[in-house]
């Protein structure tokens, strides 16, 4: 049964609730030190589970940087991050959440110097803007474990500075999965045996660590539990991930894109089992019914890159407009809990170190061109999107190698559009428009050519 | 043409073409070349193989291929380097191997893999997080892997006695070269693309025969002429991978300054530390490894107990440089990070400082001489007494 939509776009009902659980979490961070909690600030790797079962209260950093994105709030921290030193080229996640850091330490000191005029809440406009990016409570102390991009390391390394190097950090270093020797390749091989143990050494030193900031023995037993509710979770959106190979998919790459949040920081609980629980059941409903997720599904695409926060919902339209189901990404796919046949609840150290190893922009180009490869031939893809994020070269490093083997070996269409993770400016509407448009003339042409 | 300028004719050579220098020497010895990526790899066990070590180099052709490997924003040292690769200029080359992890750096050598499918381009990651307890043990294992790995490349056994021969000659070329820093702080005129050739060519040439160049020119610097004290001495702070282009030094020092020491990688920061050799010589590399960031501090690693700006204001101390000029590589993702940090620092004590962004292709020498211009005037008017009107 097909059903006529009022807009191309159909987006998931479910990821409303998702939405209100992101908000959620946010406004308890806010109130953290109002309810006596420890706060550990992070970047990188999903570490959450283990501050979830040391009591503690985690802020992280993308993620804030994102949020402030995607609601159009990341002037005022860019703007504070600009006037302290640091060059528009820089990392626009950590120059927004670096300004963050230093709006926080400002609102710190006149929170001590008392009362004044001009810092009230309740007008819309740039001082409330301040008011939510300098409204992360101050760390007590810092989490580092950054997979594939050296400047994640670096980001919290200055963060520290900037609290003065009083704050203590406790760095977790994850190897690039270079994948050279000829046993090596997605989850096999002497490297990736090797590199998975010398990370969860490093997860049990990271225990040590919060045992002695909390002065509290740690909790093994709520991290077991914590990492059977990530597991559940993971399964059911995995699965739902799978329902989408349909034609037409009755979710899209956006859909997953807005569930990234709920996956990435919050809190592991039944709470976030039913969250991918529902979001299986409503795409599995919609196969049942025949809904699409797009109206007309045409054409359907792959994103490879980060994603450009500030354009969420406008390139969720565009694509859609132009009858584009955008099924899958890397950020998306191959992200997030995305093996969770990896975790052992019952000792799930190894399984997490291992996660934190498979972000993708942590492998060699060798292994994206493998998963690009089984994600285009699973899901049926026209073609590969191309986010040119400017200030993501983490993300960047190997797009043009993979467009070139999209093309060659896969014999599909790609096109590169120019934006970035969290600084409007960088985004050229047109560019894309007139690429898009080339593109999916292209894919016409080679099905007239080949009866497709 | 004077002895030092017949000396620098050929370490000028080198430096022009490491290419035609390494073909040379393979032709000569019918040994093999190794390239090493910076900025933390030590050479001296690609010389204990037995092979030509050459630290690859920034080139200064136009981008051209590589433009299809890399995007602009990436900077202009990674996109040269796939540049190369993807041109054919790193045909010479029988092995890379890299140890550093900074993600663009990652990404050049990562094209390399794609254009050059037949050549080994080995990588394992130094731990960058300097104070972990497990970290010596990580970096000394890292360390035993890559000598495991030529071994294997190259068809050799690196020996106790070999390593310790090529530590000798490097320990050996770090001395002399940080002589001449010593000369050019007292006064003695080495100007700095002077200075910076002789490193760079350092980092290309075999180090026995680069030794055997600038023990002699070290000799002749020494009995040059000291020049009366300048009044505008600048520190050069930066590039941390590669060498800026000679003519902006030249500028530089044209505007009314001299420099007098700098941090940068085809500079002092290449040469700071010498391999301390007791016990096993790997280990003793490994240390090297650690020992090089206490000394020299940079902003790719995390370590709490040195500061990249601590260790500036130190050696403004020891060279008297009246201003800083920092050298940033334009995408340079750790410089433009640790950037502010510096200014506070420098602007705390009242040392002046500019900022020059360089870019791979284009050097704007007109507006980069009236910029360096003024700053050298703001630092002798705040030399003088004269008061500056309001």
């Amino acid at each position: 049964m097909s059903v006529e939509l009022a807009s191309k776009v159909n987006r998931l009902n479910v990821t409303k609730d998702g939405g209100r659980m992101v908000s959620d979490y946010w406004e308890n961070i806010f109130t953290a030190r109002e309810r006596g909690k420890r706060v550990v600030w992070y970047n990188g790797s999903a570490v959450n589970p283990i501050f979830q079962a040391a009591g503690l209260e985690w802020c992280h950093g993308e993620a804030f940087s994102a949020r402030l994105a995607a609601t159009h709030l990341e002037g005022p921290a860019q703007l504070a991050g600009a006037e302290y030193g640091y060059i528009a080229e820089l990392c626009s996640y950590a120059r927004t959440h670096l300004g963050c850091a230093v709006l926080t330490q400002r609102a710190a000191e006149r929170a001590e110097a008392g009362p004044q005029e001009g810092f009230e809440t309740g007008i819309v406009g740039m001082v409330d803007q301040e008011e939510l990016a300098s409204k992360l409570p101050t760390p007590d102390f810092f989490v580092n474990a950054y997979a594939g991009c050296s400047t994640g390391q670096q980001w919290d390394e200055i963060t520290y500075r900037v609290f003065g190097k009083k704050v203590p950090i406790f760095n977790v270093s994850l190897p690039t999965l270079w994948g050279n020797k000829a046993d090596s390749g997605y989850l096999r091989g002497e490297e990736w045996d090797r590199t998975s143990e010398y990370v969860a050494k490093q997860l049990y030193q990271l225990i040590e660590f919060i045992e002695v900031q909390t002065g509290e023995k740690f909790d093994m037993d709520k991290l077991r539990e914590n990492m059977t509710y990530i597991k559940k979770a993971s399964q059911l959106r995995r699965e739902a991930m799978d329902l989408c190979a349909a034609r037409p998919t009755p979710a899209t790459f956006w859909d997953w894109i807005s569930s990234i949040a709920q996956i990435n920081f919050l809190p592991a609980n039944q709470e976030l089992v039913d969250y991918f629980a529902n979001i299986k059941h409503e795409i599995q409903t919609r196969l049942d019914e025949g809904v699409p997720g797009i109206a007309n599904e045409r054409y359907r695409l792959y994103f490879d890159g980060m994603m450009n926060w500030n354009k969420l919902g406008w390139l969720a339209k565009k694509f859609a407009d132009h009858d584009v189901a955008m099924i899958a990404g890397r950020y998306t796919h191959n992200a997030f809990w995305q093996e969770p046949h990896l975790i052992d609840t019952d000792d799930p150290i190894l399984g997490m170190a291992q996660h934190y190893l498979l972000c993708p922009t942590n492998h060699g180009t060798k292994t994206l061109q493998h998963l690009m490869t089984r994600d285009v031939e699973k899901y049926g893809i026209d073609g590969v999107v191309f986010h040119s994020s400017r200030t993501c070269r983490a993300f960047t490093n190997p797009q043009h190698v993979l467009a070139e083997t999209a093309q060659r070996d896969l014999g599909i269409q790609t096109m590169f559009f120019e934006g970035d993770v969290a600084d409007a400016s960088f985004y050229k509407d047109e560019v894309l428009d007139s690429r898009l448009e080339a593109m999916l003339e292209a894919i016409d042409v080679r099905r007239i050519k080949t009866g497709g | 043409m004077s002895d030092i300028d017949s000396a620098l004719k050929v370490l000028a050579d080198a430096v022009a073409s490491p290419r035609e220098y390494a073909l040379a020497w393979k032709q000569r010895t019918g040994r093999k070349v190794v390239g090493a990526f910076p900025m933390n790899f030590p050479g001296e066990i690609i010389h204990a193989a037995g092979a030509l070590s050459v630290v690859v180099q920034d080139s200064r052709a136009p981008i051209t291929d590589g433009r299809s490997l890399l995007p602009e924003f990436h900077c202009g040292y990674t996109r040269s380097v796939a540049d190369q690769a993807a041109t054919g200029n790193f045909d010479y080359f029988d092995a890379f191997l890299c140890a550093d992890h900074c993600i663009q750096l990652l990404g050049a050598v990562d094209t390399i893999r794609f254009v050059m499918p037949r050549t080994p381009v080995h990588f394992v990651q130094f731990i960058s997080s300097m104070n972990d307890a497990w970290g010596q043990q990580q970096i000394n294992e890292t360390m035993q892997s890559f000598a495991d790995e030529l071994e294997q490349l190259l068809g050799v056994q690196i020996t106790q006695e070999a390593l310790a021969e090529s530590i000798g000659l490097f320990n050996r070329n770090r001395q002399l070269l940080r002589r001449l820093y010593d000369l050019r702080r007292t006064g003695v005129n080495i100007t700095a693309a002077q200075m910076q050739l002789m490193v760079q060519s350092s980092m290309v040439m075999d180090k026995r025969e680069h030794n055997e160049i600038l023990a002699p020119l070290v000799d002749l610097f020494a009995d040059w002429t000291i020049n009366p004290p300048q009044p505008v001495r600048l520190h050069l702070s930066g590039h941390l991978c590669h060498a800026p282009r000679a003519e902006l030094l030249t500028a530089i020092e044209e505007c009314g300054a001299t420099v007098v020491d700098d941090d940068l990688f085809t500079g002092y920061r290449y040469i700071s530390t010498d391999v301390v050799t007791d016990g096993d010589l790997i280990e003793a590399l490994g240390r090297w490894y650690v020992d090089r960031n206490d000394n020299v501090p940079c902003p790719t690693r995390v370590q709490h107990n040195v500061d990249w700006d601590g260790y500036l204001m130190q050696s403004i101390d020891k060279s008297q440089a009246t201003g800083v000029i920092v050298l940033m590589v334009k995408f340079c993702e750790p410089h433009m990070l640790y950037y502010p940090e510096l200014r506070k620092t420098l602007e705390e004590h009242g040392i002046p400082l500019l900022l020059i962004e360089t870019e791979h292709e284009g050097l704007p020498l007109e507006s980069i001489r009236t910029r360096v211009e003024t700053f050298v005037e703001q630092i002798r008017r705040r030399q003088s007494s004269v008061p500056v009107p309001a």
